[in-house]
């Protein structure tokens, strides 16, 4: 686990759900103010912190992007975003909220996963503090 | 390849669009067009075309970071809104440098779809499948 990890039992609960599912690398949780983080999985704590912060990155891009779509189309159903998903030919990262979950494409659902964190983390608050 | 009338047919899809890597809207379709319209995919195209450099950026980055492979090149990048979600893939584009076509490549695909019944890996399949292949 990260040596600075972020108070937040449910997404931690998740993040152990996370890991116990087929293809799954590494979950983690990351703050928005980006100075914490916590993990689970087959990465190193340093390789941990450039996830969390790559992911911390898009996340605020994209949230910022989903309001000027907002803004320029209102009521198109994509904003507030609640997360993104990059896949690679043979792993994918998965993030929703502030939660990430890297997996392997051979083993790993997207379906499945998403829904896992979309169950958890779909009442979590869209304010990104 | 995978094409627009194709798309609109994945579970849940409102939408289906090809872009350039400008992020230029070429084409499309739309299922509702009380809730979408072209400008609104042509703002999507520009956003997703971005978000797709910046992932590949990022992958390369990680790659050589870490030494871990299976992140480049960047086959798909999805938005989840918060009722809609977007599914994006640049792989056939992939399929033709690799080939050495790199002089006439294909548009960038995406499919609109409702989280509800969205069924993502049935939009990858679509979109990677072998029948995409030059």
């Amino acid at each position: 686990m990260g040596s600075n990890p972020v108070e937040d039992n449910n997404a931690m609960s998740i993040v152990s759900e996370l890991l116990t599912r087929p293809g799954v690398i590494a979950a983690g949780e990351y703050a928005y103010r980006g100075d914490r983080f916590s993990y689970r999985g087959a990465l190193s704590e340093e390789h941990a912190r450039i996830a969390s912060i790559m992911c911390r990155a898009t996340t605020m891009g994209i949230s910022m992007e989903g309001a000027m779509l907002d803004a320029l189309c209102p009521d198109s159903g994509l904003h507030p975003p609640r997360g993104w998903v990059v896949r690679g030919p043979g792993q994918t990262v998965c993030v929703v909220a502030n939660v990430f979950c890297l997996f392997d494409n051979a083993q790993g659902s997207l379906n499945a996963i998403l829904a896992c964190m979309r169950e958890a983390l779909d009442n979590r608050s869209q304010d990104l503090i | 390849m995978a094409t627009l009338d194709a798309l609109l047919g994945l579970p849940g899809a409102m939408a289906a669009f090809e872009f350039r890597g400008s992020g230029e809207l070429l084409d499309h379709r739309i299922a509702y067009p009380d809730r979408i319209n072209p400008t609104l995919l042509d703002l999507l195209a520009h956003m997703c075309a971005a978000n797709l450099s910046i992932a590949t950026l990022q992958a390369r980055g990680w790659e050589q970071l870490t030494a871990m492979r299976g992140f480049y090149p960047v086959q798909a990048f999805t938005l989840i809104g918060f009722d809609w979600s977007v599914v994006v893939s640049g792989l056939n584009r992939e399929r033709h440098k690799q080939s050495g076509q790199v002089s006439s490549l294909p548009p960038f695909l995406g499919v609109v779809m409702a989280n509800e019944r969205a069924d993502y890996e049935a939009a990858f399949a679509l979109l990677e499948g072998p029948e995409a292949l030059p």
